[in-house]
C-alpha cells in the first residue's frame, strides 16, 4: 500500500518578483501517507501546498502527480487532474449562494457528469460521515465554523480524490470547534486517505502523521517520523520552533 | 419662428459630422447625381413629410373621427401639395430639432413646421416658396393689458422667446434694456408668462391668436416690427439638390398664395383647436397617457433585458485574457459612457438609418439598450470583483471549468452584491428612455408634450406624467426589493 507514489516534487521554486518563497524543494508523497507540514509563519508552507495542485504556478521545478508533470501542462489540462486532488481551505470557501447539498453536488454533476440522483445519494452519505446529515438543506451562513469546515471536507471528498490537501484547516476556527474538524480528519487518515496537511496543531501531527516536514525560510529543513522529530529535532531552526511551542 | 436650442445644435453638429463620415466612408457614390427627387416620390407614390405636431395652429394633434391625427395649417398645405403631385401623404412625427436632419438623411422627403427659410438653413437644405407670412406679436397677461399697449411699453422688462429664434434676436435688438429669457418650447414660455417669470412673450401672430382664443388670462399686442419676408415666412424644406421636387411643389404653393387658401386652413385648424380645448381635463386625454406609458414600458422592458445580456457579455469580455476581446469591451464601454444618450439615439435613427432604414421605435430601443449595456457591464464587473478570490480557488480545486465557475459560483454572488446598483440602473433607464421622444417615439414624454400643446395647459400634464413615472419606478423598486430580500434569505 505504501509504495505507490502519488505526488513527487522536484527542485520546486517559487518567486514573487525578487522574493524567493520556495527554494529547491523536493519531496515524495506515497499512497496512504499522511504528511504534516509545520513551521513558523512565513515559511512558505501554504505556498508549497498550493503549488501541489497548481493554484500557484511554480517558477521552476516539477510537480509530478501520478507520474505526470503538472507544471508542463496547460491550464486546461491541469484542470482535469486538479479534481483528483481535494483541497480544504483555511476559510472554508463554501459557496454561500448554495445549500450544503448543492455545494456537494455541483462538481460531481458538472465535472464527473453524475446524475442528480447519484450525486444526492453520495452527498448524503458524505454528510452523514462528517456528522452533518441533517444540514443538507441549510445555507453555509447558518452553520458554525466547525460545521462549515466539515462540509468543505465532504465537498472535496465528493470528487473521490486520490489525495487531500489541507491548508491550515483549523486556523480560522474558534478553539472549541477545532476538535470536531480534527476528528473528521483523523477518521479520514485511518481509512487510508493520502493527506498533506499544513497545520499548527502539533498534537494532530504527532498522533496522525506518518511524516512531519518542517519548513522554514522556504526550505524543508527537516523531515522525520513525528515522535523522533518532536523528541529530537536535528536542526537549530526546528529546535527553536519546538522550544517556542512548548514554552507557550 | 422655431429654431433649435444651443445644446441641440451642438448635438446635431456632432451627428451631422458623424453622418458625413458615414457618407464618405461607405456611400461615396451618391455625389452630385442627377436630380431624381420628384421621380423618386412619384415612383413610390407617397410624399413623406416630417413635422413636429406641438405647434398649433401650424400642426398639432386632434381626435378626428375617434382617431388621433396630425392636423393644422401646414398639414393642409401638404395635403394640397400631395394631391397636386398625385401621391399619398405620409406624416412622420418627430422633435422639431430633428426635422432638417430627417430630410438630410432621407428619413423624410420634405419637412414642414413653420420653418423659416433663413440664409443659414438654406446652406443645408432647399426651400419651396413661402406659403404663409406670419406676423410678430407679443403675448402678455390680460391683467397687464392696461399697462402694455405697444412695443415701446416693454422697455427694460423681461421678455421671453424661444432660444435662438428670430423673436429672440428681435427682442434683443429692438427693445431697449430688455432682459431676454430663452426657453426651448413655447408651451414652457407661456407657462413662464402666466407665472410672471417674464412680462411678455415674443411669438408669431397665429400662435399668439390661438393662445388668446384658448386662454382667457392672456392678451396680445402687435409687435410693429418691420421685417423682410424671407425671415418670417414659412416654407417647405427638402433635401439639397431636389429642384425638381421643389419646382413641382411651388406650383401648389403659388395656388395657395393666389387663392389665399391659408385663411381657410387656419379657420379649419381653429375648429379642431376648439374641439381640443372643449374638454381639457386630463381624464379626457387619458388615452394619450396610456399610449405613452405603453411605449415607455415597452422600450424600458426590452432595453433592460438586452442591456443585461449585453452588459454581462461585455463584463466577461473585459475579464478575458484575449487582448482583442478585452480591448473591444473597454473601448465600447468608454465610448458609450462618454457620449450623450441623446446623440446616440439620433445617431442610430439618422446615422445608421442611411444604410439600413430602422423605424423610430426600434432605433430608440436599440440606442437605449446599447447604452444601458455599457453601464450594466461596469456594474457587473464591480460585482465580479466583489466576490472573494477564495471562491474561484475552491471551484477550481474541484475541477470546475471557468465557465461553470462563472455561471454557478461567481455570477450568482455578484448579482446579489450588485442588485441595488442594478436596480438604480433599471430605474434610471426607465426615466432616461424619455429621450427617444426626440425622434418621434410616442413615449410618455412625447405624449405629455402633445397634451400640453393641445390643451394649452402647461402644468397639469407635467404633474400627471411625474406621478406616472413615480408610480412605475415605485412599483419596480418594490419588486426589486422583494427579490433582494429573497437573495438575502439564501445566505
Amino acid at each position: 500500500m505504501q509504495d505507490k507514489t502519488i505526488i513527487q516534487v522536484e527542485h520546486l521554486e517559487k518567486k514573487y518578483g525578487d522574493t524567493e518563497v520556495l527554494k529547491e524543494i523536493d519531496g515524495t508523497v506515497k499512497s496512504g501517507q499522511v504528511i504534516c507540514v509545520i513551521g513558523p509563519s512565513g515559511a512558505g508552507k501554504s505556498t508549497f501546498l498550493r503549488c501541489l495542485n497548481l493554484l500557484e504556478r511554480p517558477t521552476s521545478g516539477q510537480v509530478l502527480f501520478e507520474g505526470t508533470d503538472l507544471v508542463s501542462l496547460k491550464e486546461s489540462a491541469v484542470m482535469n487532474l486538479r479534481e483528483r486532488m481535494g483541497m480544504v481551505f483555511q476559510n472554508f470557501n463554501l459557496f454561500p449562494n448554495m445549500t450544503v447539498l448543492e455545494n456537494l453536488k455541483l462538481a460531481p454533476v458538472r465535472v464527473k457528469h453524475l446524475s442528480d440522483g447519484e450525486a444526492v445519494k453520495k452527498a448524503q452519505e458524505l454528510l452523514d460521515r462528517v456528522g452533518l446529515g441533517e444540514k443538507a438543506d441549510a445555507y453555509p451562513a447558518s452553520l458554525s465554523g466547525g460545521q462549515q469546515q466539515r462540509v468543505a471536507i465532504a465537498r472535496a471528498l465528493a470528487m473521490d480524490p486520490e489525495v487531500m490537501l489541507f491548508d491550515e484547516p483549523t486556523s480560522a476556527l474558534d478553539p472549541e470547534m477545532v476538535g470536531e474538524v480534527l476528528q473528521v480528519m483523523q477518521e479520514l487518515a485511518n481509512e487510508g486517505m493520502t493527506m498533506v496537511v499544513v497545520t499548527h496543531e502539533m498534537g494532530f501531527a504527532k498522533e496522525v502523521a506518518d511524516e512531519v516536514w518542517f519548513m522554514a525560510d522556504g526550505y524543508i529543513q527537516e523531515r522525520n517520523e513525528p515522535n523522533a522529530f518532536f523528541a529530537d529535532p536535528q536542526t537549530q531552526r526546528a529546535q527553536d520552533f519546538i522550544s517556542k511551542i512548548i514554552g507557550a | 419662428m422655431r429654431v433649435k436650442g444651443l445644446f441641440n445644435k451642438i448635438a446635431q453638429s456632432v451627428l451631422i459630422a458623424a453622418v458625413t463620415l458615414l457618407f464618405l466612408g461607405g456611400l461615396a457614390t451618391t455625389g452630385h447625381a442627377a436630380d431624381d427627387s420628384l421621380k423618386t416620390v412619384e415612383d413610390k407614390g407617397t410624399l413623406v413629410v416630417a413635422t413636429s405636431p406641438d405647434y398649433p395652429p401650424y400642426e398639432f394633434q386632434a381626435t378626428v373621427h375617434g382617431k388621433s391625427k396630425v392636423i393644422g395649417m401646414d398639414m393642409d398645405v401638404m395635403k394640397k401639395v400631395a394631391k397636386d403631385l398625385g401621391v399619398k401623404l405620409e406624416i412622420k412625427s418627430m422633435n422639431f430639432d430633428s426635422l432638417l436632419v430627417a430630410i438630410q438623411t432621407g428619413k423624410a422627403d420634405v419637412a414642414v413646421g413653420g420653418i423659416n427659410p433663413t440664409a443659414e438653413r438654406r446652406q443645408s437644405v432647399d426651400f419651396s416658396d413661402i406659403y404663409y407670412l406670419g406676423g410678430q406679436s407679443f403675448l402678455i397677461n390680460k391683467t397687464d393689458a392696461g399697462k402694455y399697449k405697444n412695443r415701446s411699453d416693454l422697455k427694460g422688462l423681461k421678455i421671453g422667446a424661444q432660444t435662438g429664434t428670430l423673436q429672440y434676436n428681435l427682442a434683443k435688438q429692438k427693445i431697449p434694456g430688455a432682459q431676454v429669457k430663452g426657453m426651448d418650447k413655447s408651451t414652457d414660455l407661456v407657462l413662464a408668462l402666466k407665472t410672471h417669470k417674464i412680462d411678455a412673450l415674443g411669438i408669431e401672430t397665429p400662435s399668439a391668436e390661438a393662445y388668446v382664443k384658448n386662454d382667457k388670462s392672456l392678451a396680445m399686442i402687435n409687435s410693429g416690427y418691420k421685417l423682410d419676408k424671407n425671415e418670417v415666412g414659412a416654407a417647405i424644406a427638402a433635401k439639397k439638390g431636389s429642384d425638381a421636387l421643389i419646382n413641382a411643389m411651388n406650383k401648389s404653393v403659388a395656388t395657395i398664395n393666389k387663392d389665399n387658401l391659408t385663411d381657410q386652413y387656419l379657420a379649419d385648424a381653429g375648429k379642431y383647436m376648439k374641439v381640443n380645448t372643449q374638454n381639457t381635463t386630463m381624464w379626457h386625454y387619458s388615452n394619450y397617457f396610456v399610449t405613452g406609458v405603453e411605449y415607455t414600458l415597452l422600450i424600458s422592458a426590452v432595453s433592460v433585458v438586452i442591456g443585461v445580456l449585453l452588459g454581462t457579455l461585455l463584463a466577461l469580455m473585459r475579464f478575458s485574457k484575449n487582448k482583442l476581446l478585452h480591448g473591444l469591451a473597454v473601448a465600447y464601454i468608454e465610448f458609450v459612457r462618454g457620449t450623450p444618450l441623446m446623440v446616440q439615439v439620433m445617431f442610430v435613427y439618422f446615422g445608421i438609418g442611411i444604410i439600413v432604414n430602422i423605424p423610430a421605435l426600434l432605433s430608440g430601443i436599440i440606442a437605449v439598450s446599447l447604452n444601458s449595456g455599457a453601464y450594466v457591464a461596469e456594474i457587473i464587473r464591480s460585482g465580479i470583483d466583489s466576490v472573494a478570490k477564495g471562491q474561484t480557488e475552491a471551484a477550481s480545486s474541484l475541477g470546475l471549468s471557468k465557465g461553470d465557475t462563472m455561471r454557478f459560483v461567481i455570477l450568482p454572488q455578484a448579482i446579489r452584491n450588485i442588485w441595488p446598483a442594478l436596480g438604480n440602473e433599471f430605474i434610471s433607464l426607465i426615466k432616461e428612455s424619455s429621450i427617444v421622444s426626440i425622434i418621434g417615439v410616442t413615449d410618455l414624454i412625447y405624449q405629455t408634450n402633445i397634451v400640453r400643446a393641445d390643451t394649452y395647459r402647461g402644468v397639469m400634464p407635467i404633474f400627471i406624467t411625474m406621478l406616472i413615472y413615480f408610480v412605475i419606478t415605485f412599483l419596480l423598486t418594490r419588486v426589486l426589493n422583494h427579490y433582494e430580500g429573497k437573495m438575502k434569505h439564501a445566505r
